[in-house]
């Protein structure tokens, strides 16, 4: 996933919640997947991502 | 006849110019070659074109004194940002000198910066004419900056001191957020700036993918030679480029046409780096505020649900009140027509057992016997017959009040 569409899904359950949009039941699962959308936006800006490391450091 | 050695024709030429010119001139030319000696002089070539530029109408060798030289060459630089080079327009002070032996020279006594730049900013204006005209010059910037633009392809001189200060200012980001840079090195000044960095955009371009931006950065330094980046290739190149290309090319003064067309322009490396970091920042900020905002919105559906069930359980005692009553009376109801039920099942009974008794009653022998009625019994049994008797039998009749005993004759 891009941290563009995890930002994209995040704001969306945001509103939907605020809004009133989504049952009690819903709510937990909801909580459930922003935990992890955060955690993924987090990981992109405050960790170092070997994976993209090695791709850079790749010589043309 | 008279003859001349070549000196005294020489020297008349010399006199005669010193005579009739003795003033100093300004004249605009073209530099088509300069070469500073050891001496620290510097010895031009000027020229002047025809309107094809290809082919020569006028030239001469000019020469700058030391002594000029030392003021006239950083006065030039502070001005225009840019060294004495070939191509350039100029306006110099001059006068007009002969020599015997080296020949007809000019001398250069002043520069007018003004008449260099000028000439720089109408090339300036043409390249971006014709940008325009070919409907590049905003494509660059019609490109989105990502949310998290930390894949970086930086193109610049691995020995700039631009290069380092970029990578100082992004690695000490004080929020740690993290960047992956890699350079992609090009001469940043000089002839080859244009031939080079195109180069290096090509590099990047052929891997697109793996970044989100490309910056162009080099130090500052007191001379800019900024006339490099009014190149119509290399404005070209980086409009069409796939990737947004941010400019830091180190200076003051008016955009060059590369800045022009760039997404963004910024004045150094340093503050190249500033401007991702803020980028990212405004994402982070973002990310806390979406945070901030899932922990508010669960928490104010958790009340308000909270709310809900109090209400709710408020109301049940009273709920629970009005569902007794309701039972009280139903049960009541019911108590009632049973017991109704009850009673009248037995009357009714009483009433049938009435009956019964009454039917029992009549049938009883006592109660006939009272009436008037008499029973005979004969050796222990009911005699039922007359003809059951016989002579000397002894009878018992029974009465109600008692019995008698009577023998037949």
């Amino acid at each position: 996933m891009k941290y563009e569409e995890a930002m994209k899904r995040l704001e969306e359950i945001v509103s939907r919640i605020e809004e009133n949009k989504m049952d009690i039941d819903q709510i937990s699962d909801a909580l459930k997947e922003a935990r992890e959308l955060i955690r993924f936006c987090k990981d992109k800006l405050y960790k170092t991502d070997e994976e993209i490391k090695k791709i850079l450091e790749a010589e043309d | 006849m008279e003859t001349l050695s070549l000196l005294e024709l020489n020297g008349r030429v010399k006199s005669t110019i010193q005579f009739e010119m003795p003033d100093s001139y300004w004249v605009q030319a073209e530099i088509s070659s300069i070469s500073p000696s050891g001496q620290g002089h510097c010895y031009l070539e000027l020229v002047q074109k025809d309107a094809t530029g290809r082919s020569f109408l006028a030239k001469a060798k000019a020469n700058i004194w030391r002594g000029t030289w030392l003021k006239l060459k950083p006065y030039f630089e502070a001005q225009t940002g840019e060294t004495l080079k070939v191509g350039m327009k100029v306006l110099l002070q001059v006068t007009v000198t002969f020599h015997e032996v080296y020949g007809y020279s000019l001398v250069v006594q002043d520069i007018d910066p003004t008449y260099t730049m000028g000439d720089m900013a109408r090339r300036r204006k043409e390249i971006l004419e014709q940008l325009t005209k070919d409907g590049v010059i905003g494509l660059n910037k019609e490109l989105e900056i990502p949310d998290l633009p930390n894949r970086i392809a930086v193109i610049s001189s691995a020995t700039a001191a631009g290069w380092g200060d970029f990578r100082n200012q992004l690695d000490g980001n004080i929020y740690g957020f993290r960047f992956y840079v890699k350079l992609f090195p090009a001469l940043m000044q000089g002839d080859d700036v244009e031939r080079s960095v195109i180069s290096a955009l090509n590099a990047v371009a052929d891997r697109r993918d793996d970044f989100d931006l490309v910056v162009i950065i080099r130090g500052g330094g007191a001379v800019s030679e900024l006339s490099c980046f009014d190149s119509y290739n290399l404005a070209f190149n980086i409009a069409n480029f796939p990737l947004p290309v941010i400019t830091g090319i180190g200076h003051e003064r008016d955009d060059t046409v590369a800045d022009v067309v760039a997404h963004t322009k910024v004045k150094t490396p340093t503050a190249a780096a500033e401007f991702i970091i803020n980028r990212v920042f405004d994402t982070a900020t973002r990310l806390e505020d979406l945070t901030r905002r899932m922990g508010d919105a669960v928490q104010d559906r958790m009340n308000s649900e909270n709310v809900r069930i109090e209400r709710l359980s408020q109301k049940l005692p009273s709920l629970f009140a009005l569902l007794k009553a309701r039972q009280e009376q139903l049960l009541e109801t019911v108590w009632i027509r049973s017991v109704n039920g009850v009673r009248n099942l037995l009357t009714a009974q009483t009433h049938k057992l009435e009956i019964v008794d009454k039917t029992l009653s009549a049938a009883d022998p006592a109660v006939i016997l009272k009436r008037g009625y008499s029973l005979t019994r004969a050796g222990g049994r009911v005699v039922k017959c007359a003809s059951d008797l016989k002579r000397g039998d002894r009878l018992t009749t029974v009465f109600a009040d008692g019995s008698v005993e009577s023998e037949i004759v």
